[in-house]
């Protein structure tokens, strides 16, 4: 088995049906054995890329390239890409065992090694004792272990999952994720997972792609596009956020100077090299703010709405005084306890880092 | 949770019985005549008389001995088989690549392939033997076939394109990414799995053929007299007995066929 996975490089690659441009100048490179989410709202072109990918359909224009060397000449059947289709595509009329050794088959192995290798695949997916049964008679999890069996046995270069948990309840789904992650690191298989469940990305990958219509607004480490999310898209799509609009006051290498509409002022750790004068709306997700009783600098006072203690966190709902909703989570350290709803506070950024500025076109 | 109160709805109720006795009716037009030239079958007389006077098995008796009736049915017989084998082989490749095309070209083509259902089979016949004879062919029983199959291929169509739409895209697709070429994907994928709708196509097409007149009274030669125009004129010429009985032995044999085709292909689930 390959130690190290395959470099995938998706070098300019576009997309169009008929004058809709679904992938629109995509490029990324995935080293061998990486993990990368593609992420984006339904329609954005995320399975057209996948599908781009195993060469299902030919791209517009771009390329795609394996270890370096273009693929887009060769057909599905000759490119060594798995996938695993979001309903799992099992074959119906076939056993698991039979699903499992199709690939094998059709890639000519040898009659005697077949067997062989189809029981370590189902006992891997732990799957060996359902291996006389018809895709019908499974589970959801269940068939997306066999789909993913039937898939590694031929061992792809590449890995492609297309939403490969969105048919599976929720504590299944975290189960497989960790099955996927672990068989997936096992193989070290470079593998792209295309998602529109962002706590999927951020718990599984070690890179995220964010797309929209049909582009690539941002690729990085879940915490790199967590934290500094590079275009107000990813800000919001990625997790919960608060936008303050308001005009960029002053700018320098510490950062920039905020005026907000109400207002209070406000610093940006990074200016994204604004210049004074642009309308602009700051970003600080809900942990990014800091509540307290007194009436500190750059804090704007707000009534509490609702409150809702999530374990080892309350998330508060604030009202401002001039209508803004403001959402903030924050720890519950012993001392402080619950704040009461309808009670007065004062809402600031931890710190300036914490607050992202984007221009309004 | 105790069960809902049932609201009485006598709208309802009364367009339920109103269907009810309109399905009754039509039964009863679609299987009377059957069960009528069932029960004339066994008559112990000579007259198609209904009801019979008496019952006796003389007439299907008598069959054993109908040359020309035999000679008749064996006919029809090889002109259903081989008309069901090719309009099988055409009808499912059409019906592939009807499925495959998109847009106006899928509509022409579904249209064209679709045509003898809609156009008189009367007029087809008549055409075909006005053709025949002017690239200077003779109706002979290839000719009859072929004849028979462009009528008859429509079924396996339909039935064919039927089972392609319920069938899953991606199974193809994941069948390519493991390996497998085009070919083997549709011998083992694609075949398989629409390989019931073909069969009911089939089915369809062979009764089809076995007893269509319309294109065989213009295109079969003496030597090859089918059966369903043999009976036609055994009645006309002479009100034969043998022809209730042999009707008989076709209601029963077709009844037969379709249990079977219903208990192995689940027939009627593949003609929705
Ligand atoms: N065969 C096709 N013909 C025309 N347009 C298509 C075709 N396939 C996809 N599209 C369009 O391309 C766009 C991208 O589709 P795609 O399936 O890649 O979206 P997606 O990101 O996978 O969405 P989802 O999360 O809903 O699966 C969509 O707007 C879709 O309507
Ligand atoms: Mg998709």
């Amino acid at each position: 088995m390959a130690a190290a996975g395959h470099d995938v490089q998706i070098d300019h690659v576009s997309h169009r049906f008929a004058d809709y441009v679904a992938v629109d100048d995509v490029s990324l490179t995935i080293d061998g054995g990486g993990l990368v989410a593609l992420l984006g709202p339904s329609g954005c072109g995320k399975s057209t890329l996948l599908r781009i990918i195993a060469g299902f359909i030919a791209q517009s224009s771009g390329r795609i390239l394996f270890d370096g060397a273009p693929v887009d000449h060769l057909p599905a059947n000759r490119r060594g890409v798995g996938i695993v289709f979001q309903n799992y595509a099992l074959f119906p009329h076939m056993t698991v065992r039979d699903n499992v050794a199709y690939g094998l088959r059709a890639q000519k192995w040898e009659r005697d090694d077949i067997g062989p290798r189809v029981e370590e695949m189902l006992r891997r997916v732990h799957m060996a004792q359902f291996a006389d049964r018809f895709p019908k008679q499974l589970s959801g999890g269940q068939q997306q272990r066999v789909a993913l069996a039937r898939c590694l046995a031929t061992d792809p270069k590449v890995l492609l999952l297309d939403e490969p948990f969105a048919a599976l309840d929720k504590n299944l789904r975290f189960d497989m994720q960790v099955e996927v992650k672990r068989l997936q690191h096992e193989y070290g298989i470079t593998t792209i997972m295309v998602t529109h469940d962002q706590e999927e990305a951020l718990a599984m990958a070690d890179r995220i792609a964010v797309m929209s219509r049909g582009r690539l607004e941002q690729v990085a480490s879940p915490t790199e596009i967590y934290d500094r999310p590079a275009t107000l898209f990813v800000n919001q799509f990625v997790g919960s956020t608060n936008l303050l609009r308001g005009e960029l006051l002053a700018q320098d290498s510490n950062g920039a100077l905020v005026r907000l509409d109400d207002g209070t002022a406000l610093r940006a750790a990074d200016s994204k090299g604004l210049m004074p004068g642009a309308k602009v709306v700051v970003a600080v997700r809900p942990e990014g703010l800091v509540l307290s009783d007194n009436a500190v600098e750059g804090a704007r006072p707000g009534r509490i709405k609702t409150v809702m203690p999530l374990g080892p966190q309350v998330a508060y709902d604030i009202e401002t005084e001039d209508g803004a909703a403001l959402k903030a989570v924050v720890a519950r350290s012993g001392a402080s306890g619950l704040r009461e709803a309808d009670s007065i506070v004062h809402v600031a950024p931890v710190s300036p880092a914490a607050c992202n500025i984007f221009a309004i076109e | 949770m105790p069960d809902p109160v049932r609201v009485r709805d006598w709208n309802a109720a009364s367009l339920t019985i109103a269907f009810g006795i309109a399905t009754v009716l039509a039964a009863i037009v679609l299987i009377a005549p059957s069960i009528v030239i069932l029960i004339t079958s066994f008559t112990d007389s000579a007259s198609l008389k209904f009801p019979p006077s008496g019952y006796s098995l003389r007439w299907y008796r008598a069959l054993a001995d109908a040359d020309q009736m035999q000679t008749a049915a064996l006919n029809s017989l090889i002109v259903a088989i081989w008309t069901t084998a090719l309009s099988v082989v055409l009808g499912t490749g059409a019906a592939v690549a009807v499925s495959r095309s998109r847009g106006w070209k899928a509509r022409l083509l579904d249209g064209l392939f679709m045509s003898p259902l809609l156009l008189p089979a009367l007029a087809f016949g008549f055409a075909a033997l006005i053709f025949i004879y002017r690239i200077g062919l003779r109706p002979n029983l290839p000719l009859l076939v072929l004849g028979h199959v462009i009528v008859c291929v429509p079924f396996v169509i339909r039935t064919t394109l039927a089972a392609l739409a319920q069938l899953d895209p991606a199974l193809a697709d994941a069948s390519l990414s493991l390996g497998a070429t085009h070919a083997e994907t549709f011998r083992r994928i694609t075949l398989p799995l629409i390989g019931r709708g073909i069969g009911a196509g089939g089915f369809l097409a062979f009764m089809a053929s076995f007893d269509n007149v319309p294109v065989s009274l213009f295109l079969a030669d003496e030597r090859t007299e089918v059966l369903p125009i043999h009976l036609w004129q055994q009645i006309e010429t002479n009100l034969d007995v043998r022809t209730a009985a042999a009707s008989g032995v076709i209601i029963v044999a077709t009844l037969i066929l379709m249990a079977l085709a219903e208990r192995f292909a689940g027939l009627t689930s593949q003609m929705r």
